[in-house]
């Protein structure tokens, strides 16, 4: 897969965008200032996506959605452990951090935030682009990034040698922060930038 | 001293002792290593799907068949005899769940099962394996002892 700078340029646009409005759901959710880094774009071979994910092994937690319709992607939320606590408890008003590993009302706490973030970055999309778009219902994961991921990456049985990630910081709260990660299908491109005439 | 090589995803490496092989976070993908204790050699994949599918475009290191191949073909460069090799494997996890839905392909279990079918294939013996489930792993293998620790962050720790 080849991509050229400007379509690069378009995706970042789609990523501030999208990314912008779930950054505002969540900030709305936590009643908390969330800022957005400017997106980055990766377009890497499989061999260097350790690269755009930092530490393999690392613990992280996350939160992953199908985006359905005209243009199909995947939508992750990725974020520390000690985040996702920092995030349960400001949203359930507990004295303690829970423990998201086996606390099922913590759990479906997160599904919901990852629900509410993809369902704006969804909406942020379908209205710029004109394409319809949904989201799936959420699935949690808590484990090694590195295994998240390629097991993400990898469900429909196929990949390229190039994977295209839209990847967004955000950051709020005490200690909060997190990515925001867009992939979209290869075929998606042409609907998602068609907006933008290129 | 022994150093430990690290295996990349979609991507193999050989070994001689006193090395270690390892490969990190692998979830629905798999960590093979074939090795002979005798010569104290051994190769690692990280192998990513099934079947190249006769498609010879792209990295051939990523499918379960390219990839053996490959990676048979540098041991017995190296003087080993494939009759001599033995294999052990981890992974194949199914790291995501839907609620409401079945998963459509389960990716991890067909990368276990063409892993094996591969070996067979060669003559391979797999002494083996720690393959499904719903967890990441990352894997080292020794190649003085034929050991293979297996990590996990919530299931904990084992040696197969």
């Amino acid at each position: 897969m080849k991509i050229s700078a400007m379509r690069l340029e378009a995706l970042k646009e789609i990523g501030n965008i999208g990314t912008g409005n779930a950054a505002t759901s969540l900030s709305a959710l936590l009643q908390t200032r969330v800022s957005m880094e400017v997106p980055k774009v990766w377009l890497v071979s499989i061999e260097e996506l350790e690269k755009a994910l930092g530490e393999l092994e690392a613990i992280r937690v996350a939160l992953y959605l199908k985006v359905e319709g005209e243009a199909p992607g995947k939508a992750v939320f990725v974020f520390p452990p000690s985040s996702a606590e920092a995030i349960v408890q400001t949203l359930l008003r507990t004295p303690d951090p829970p423990d998201i590993f086996t606390n099922e009302l913590a759990q479906s706490a997160l599904q919901e935030v990852g629900n509410i973030m993809v369902s704006s970055f969804v909406v942020a999309l379908s209205q710029f682009s004109g394409v319809r778009l949904q989201p799936s219902v959420p699935a949690l994961g808590i484990d090694m990034v590195g295994a998240m991921i390629d097991s993400i990456l990898l469900e429909e049985g196929e990949i390229d040698d190039n994977v295209l990630i839209i990847d967004t910081k955000l950051s709020g709260l005490e200690g909060v922060q997190g990515s925001f990660l867009y992939i979209p299908e290869s075929g998606s491109l042409d609907k998602l930038l068609g907006v933008f005439g290129i | 001293m022994s150093n430990t090589i690290i295996v990349g995803m979609a991507d193999y490496k050989i070994g001689r002792t006193p090395d270690k092989l390892m490969t990190a976070g692998l979830g629905s993908c798999i960590g093979v290593c074939i090795y002979d204790l005798h010569e104290g050699a051994a190769g690692l994949a990280h192998i990513m799907l099934p079947s190249s599918n006769g498609n010879h475009a792209g990295n051939p290191a990523k499918y379960a068949d390219t990839c053996l191949e490959m990676m048979l073909e540098d041991l017995c460069k190296l003087g080993l005899r494939k009759s001599r090799l033995k294999a052990k494997m981890a992974g194949g996890a199914q790291m995501f769940s839907f609620k409401g839905r079945t998963p459509q392909l389960k990716i991890g279990e067909r990368n276990a099962e063409a892993v094996e079918r591969e070996l067979k294939k060669h003559g391979i013996p797999l002494l083996a394996a720690d393959v499904g489930g719903t967890f990441g792993r990352t894997i080292n293998f020794d190649i003085k002892t034929g050991e293979l620790h297996i990590r996990t962050i919530n299931h904990g720790e084992k040696v197969i």
